[in-house]
């Protein structure tokens, strides 16, 4: 009876100190759709992708309620790094969710524009000016903004002198952003400023270690939408270099909080439900340290090379390819070095049984495309007469000009496609997880390989099949499915059965091996096909921005050269980081895995239409 | 195919940029053909009407597709009265009238069409014309200019290098924000706040051009857009209706340049 009465009051007291409008709340969720081009039309840096923020601690005073039910003492705001764009989860802070809405789209400009110098009052009150001063339509929206925040904000005249003067600094860099503010000095921290960013935002270095943990996630059960958006706040600790974690003897709970860093001995086993994130959620903090184990039981990684015997055979002793820093923002030369291999274990075998109704559909499919006949006029012969040239000779004829043997007939001649088409697989260790029912993402890709390749047969048009993985810059390996020389038969057929997932995706050198081979091909048009799951990452600094960079990059360099590069993802987050690679028409994002053969073949009949 | 333009009429409006109108000039006295390059409403057309009007030159256009023939160019025999007459193509007219010919869009045109191009753009200066056997020397007056996007479809379609060859080319883009200012006050008398508020949107919405549009916005949108505010509608839906809509088809795509119109035309 007490546990239920307590846990009424303290609902009961919770809402009564919650100072936001649920009701009213938006989620970002509602806008992710628009912020990202939003944020790049602001002059945000179109490379950056959209996070949610978590909760910091700010310090400041509390109301009496909010202390007896021990809630408000973390704020979610805004701020903009090398990596991301951070928006918080949900806002509520008006009774108005169009006024929450603008809040959101207020914040993007803010973030966007260029941080000006100064302290955290000014630099907020500066760019807030500059926003105001280049979108007068803004202004308006500010003021309905400002007015509520205002009346939210505690009253200076009933403050200790110290902060009545830091909070009547704020309020007045919020009522006129245009006039410089002196910050006076801040002995107990303001109440945040909702409509500012981020005093003291998480760095970059803190940043990548938790998109590298993110990026290297290849459990079979994909974390939903929402979880993979939230962004941590994180620090780097020395692991503890003590063999063993303590034990614990006495009531842990008084003596930690969950976010404080020590080495303790727990139970590797992982349960199916969240208790991990919803702790995670609590915290202020997480502390990352190197460790020799992986906590994830189904994180398999293979990061030692294979042994010779097990390994596919190597074609040669690899080629140098450059990798670009976008740090330096230069080429480094001989940067990777890529080895084309032939799949071990691969024998001679025919199209699987299962796969034979839809090959056969889609062979008459890309059969009827292949010719692509149209009607020429002007023949030496053909099934029709070409009316408008009979007339044309008969009056030439008449006036004195005829030329000898007109050609006076209409004919449908076979079309004279030239086309090569490089497809590109990813075979990634990240790509042997799970979607569904139809297996794994491997087997998709297998499947879709193996289907598009008999499409591609059909067709007549110049094709090769390849797949990539990586394990550092020295080892991009570049399995040779099918080349363009080679005959599309039961040995390439085995070739592409025997693909494996492993290892990382170094997306980049890959893209570049491909775009010389392509290039090589005698084709007026060539099309890049890249088959993917997910962002380029490997074990070295390559991931996050960086690799999305390189591979930028790559892309470009093969655009220059005219060719027509095209990705093909089943990541549901590409949206984020896509139009950045490719452009807003060069990549679609497949939904449903088990769909991606039908979406490449009719892909393919669009661009050679 | 265009009638020509009375040379007698005031040069229609165009703002320089930079050297274009000279080099243009220069180009004609010394009987260079002349290629223009840039993106989609950027002026390209525009200019080359100043130009013909400046110089007191009737200008015959031609808007390039993939039928566009030779005959299309040259010109054909037709029928009449149980005889056949002669009819002369744009090219032929502009010719014979020592005025300027230009081929809009250039690459839409098919390749073997272009070629009947070569003989007049090099030092000879003439077109022969197979069906009549006619032999036409181009008239001092006379200047070829062709114009083409090559930011559209840029890999699928380009000029053939022999032909690219024998051009000067001129790159345009969009005017600097100034003169942009100027060509909206200009062209449709739009308070100097909007219009000024037209341009910074013009510009918010060309970052987006490559990573969510196709195509970026331009100058001739942006006087719809200020022509239907001059109409008395309002800023929001005038911008929707010239600028968001003709950029997507795609309902989040439309809400998020609705949402960045927003930030200079608020809906009230």
């Amino acid at each position: 009876m007490e546990d239920i009465v307590g846990g009424w009051w303290d609902k009961l007291v919770r809402r009564a100190a919650y100072r936001g409008h649920p009701a009213a709340a938006v989620e970002l969720e509602s806008i992710a759709a628009q912020a990202p081009l939003f944020f790049r039309a602001m002059g945000g840096d179109p490379a950056l992708v959209l996070r949610s923020t978590v909760g910091t601690e700010h310090g400041a005073r509390r109301r009496l309620l909010e202390r007896l039910a021990g809630t408000g003492t973390k704020v979610e705001l805004a701020w903009c790094d090398s990596q991301a764009f951070y928006l918080p989860d949900k806002l509520d802070l008006y009774p108005d969710a169009a006024l929450n809405r603008q809040l959101y789209f207020w914040l993007m400009a803010l973030a966007a524009a260029p941080v000006p110098p100064g302290d955290w009052l000014n630099r907020n009150r500066a760019a807030t000016a500059a926003c105001l001063a280049a979108m007068p339509g803004l202004a308006l929206v500010y003021q309905r903004l400002v007015a509520g925040l205002l009346s939210m904000r505690p009253d200076p005249a009933r403050l200790p002198a110290a902060e009545a003067a830091v909070e009547r600094a704020i309020q007045a860099a919020l009522r006129q952003p245009d006039i410089e503010q002196i910050l006076p000095p801040i002995t107990q921290p303001p109440l945040p400023v909702p409509l500012w960013l981020h005093p003291e935002p998480p760095t970059v270095d803190q940043a990548g270690a938790a998109a590298q943990s993110e990026a290297q996630n290849p459990q079979g059960k994909p974390p939903d939408q929402r979880s993979r958006r939230r962004r941590y706040r994180a620090q780097r600790v020395a692991q503890d270099e003590r063999k063993n974690g303590m034990l614990l003897v006495f009531r842990a709970e008084s003596l930690f909080t969950w976010d404080e860093y020590v080495k303790v001995n727990r139970h590797t086993e992982e349960d199916d439900d969240n208790n991990g994130e919803a702790a995670a959620e609590d915290m202020n903090r997480l502390s990352i340290a190197q460790d020799a184990d992986t906590k994830s039981s189904k994180l398999k990684f293979d990061l030692d090379l294979p042994a010779a015997a097990y390994d596919d055979s190597p074609l040669g002793p690899g080629l140098k390819l450059p990798e670009w820093n976008w740090k330096q923002q230069k080429l480094v030369e001989d940067h990777c070095i890529i080895k084309p291999m032939l799949p071990r274990d691969a024998h001679p075998a025919a199209l699987p049984d299962r796969l034979q109704p839809l090959a056969r559909r889609l062979r008459r499919q890309f059969q009827a495309l292949a010719p692509e006949r149209v009607r020429r006029s002007g023949e030496a012969s053909g099934p029709d007469i070409d009316i408008d040239r009979v007339i044309r000779f008969m009056s030439e004829r008449m006036s004195g000009v005829a030329i000898a043997e007109p050609a006076l007939y209409q004919a449908w001649p076979p079309g004279e496609r030239s086309l090569a088409c490089l497809t590109l697989a990813d075979l990634s260790l990240s790509t042997e997880s799970w979607v569904g029912e139809s297996g794994r993402v491997i087997d998709v890709i297998r499947d879709s390989l193996l289907l598009f390749a008999e499409a591609l047969s059909a067709s007549g048009d110049a094709f090769g099949l390849y797949g990539f993985s990586s394990i550092r810059r020295q080892e991009v390996r570049l399995q040779v499915l099918k080349d363009f020389a080679e005959r599309y038969d039961d040995n390439t057929r085995g070739r592409i059965i025997a693909i494996r997932p492993g290892y990382y995706t170094r997306m980049g050198a890959a893209i570049r091996q491909s775009s010389r081979i392509l290039l090589q091909q005698p084709a007026a048009r060539r099309l890049l096909l890249i088959i993917s799951d997910g962002k380029p990452n490997d074990l070295d600094h390559y991931e996050g921005r960086y690799g999305i960079e390189d591979t930028r990059q790559a892309i470009l360099e093969a655009r220059r050269d005219g060719l027509l590069p095209f990705c093909v993802t089943v990541d549901r987050e590409a949206g984020d980081y896509l139009p950045h690679l490719f452009g807003h028409r060069g990549y679609v994002v497949v939904q449903q895995a088990q769909t991606l053969p039908q979406v490449l073949t009719r892909l393919y009949a669009g661009f050679t239409r | 195919m265009n009638a020509p333009a009375p040379a007698a009429v005031a040069a229609p409006f165009y703002q320089a940029q930079g050297d274009e109108c000279r080099l243009f000039e220069a180009a004609w006295q010394q009987q260079l053909p002349v290629l223009i390059k840039g993106p989609t409403g950027c002026g390209k057309t525009r200019f080359v009407a100043h130009m013909a009007a400046r110089l007191g030159l009737p200008l015959i256009t031609v808007s390039c597709h993939d039928d566009l023939s030779a005959a299309d160019l040259v010109g054909r025999h037709l029928i009449g009265d149980g005889q056949t007459v002669w009819c002369d193509g744009p090219l032929t007219r502009a010719l014979r009238q020592g005025g300027i010919c230009y081929l809009d869009e250039v690459v839409e045109a098919r390749k073997d069409t272009t070629v009947v191009l070569h003989p007049l753009t090099d030092d000879r200066r003439m077109l022969p014309i197979e069906r009549t056997g006619e032999l036409l020397e181009a008239p001092p007056s006379f200047m070829l200019v062709v114009s083409y996007n090559p930011g559209y479809q840029h890999v699928l379609k380009t000029l053939k290098p022999s032909t690219r060859q024998r051009f000067v080319a001129m790159t345009f883009d969009f005017p600097a924000p100034d003169v942009e200012l100027a060509v909206l006050l200009q062209e449709t008398g739009i308070a100097e706040s909007q219009a000024r508020q037209l341009v910074t949107l013009a510009g918010q919405l060309r970052r987006l051009t490559g990573y969510d549009l196709d195509e970026s916005v331009s100058t001739r949108l942006l006087v719809y857009a200020a022509k239907l505010m001059m109409s008395g509608m309002s800023p929001q839906l005038a911008c929707r209706t010239a600028l968001a809509e003709p950029l997507s088809d795609e309902a989040d795509t439309i809400a998020a340049l609705m949402a960045v119109i927003d930030t200079q035309f608020p809906a009230r």
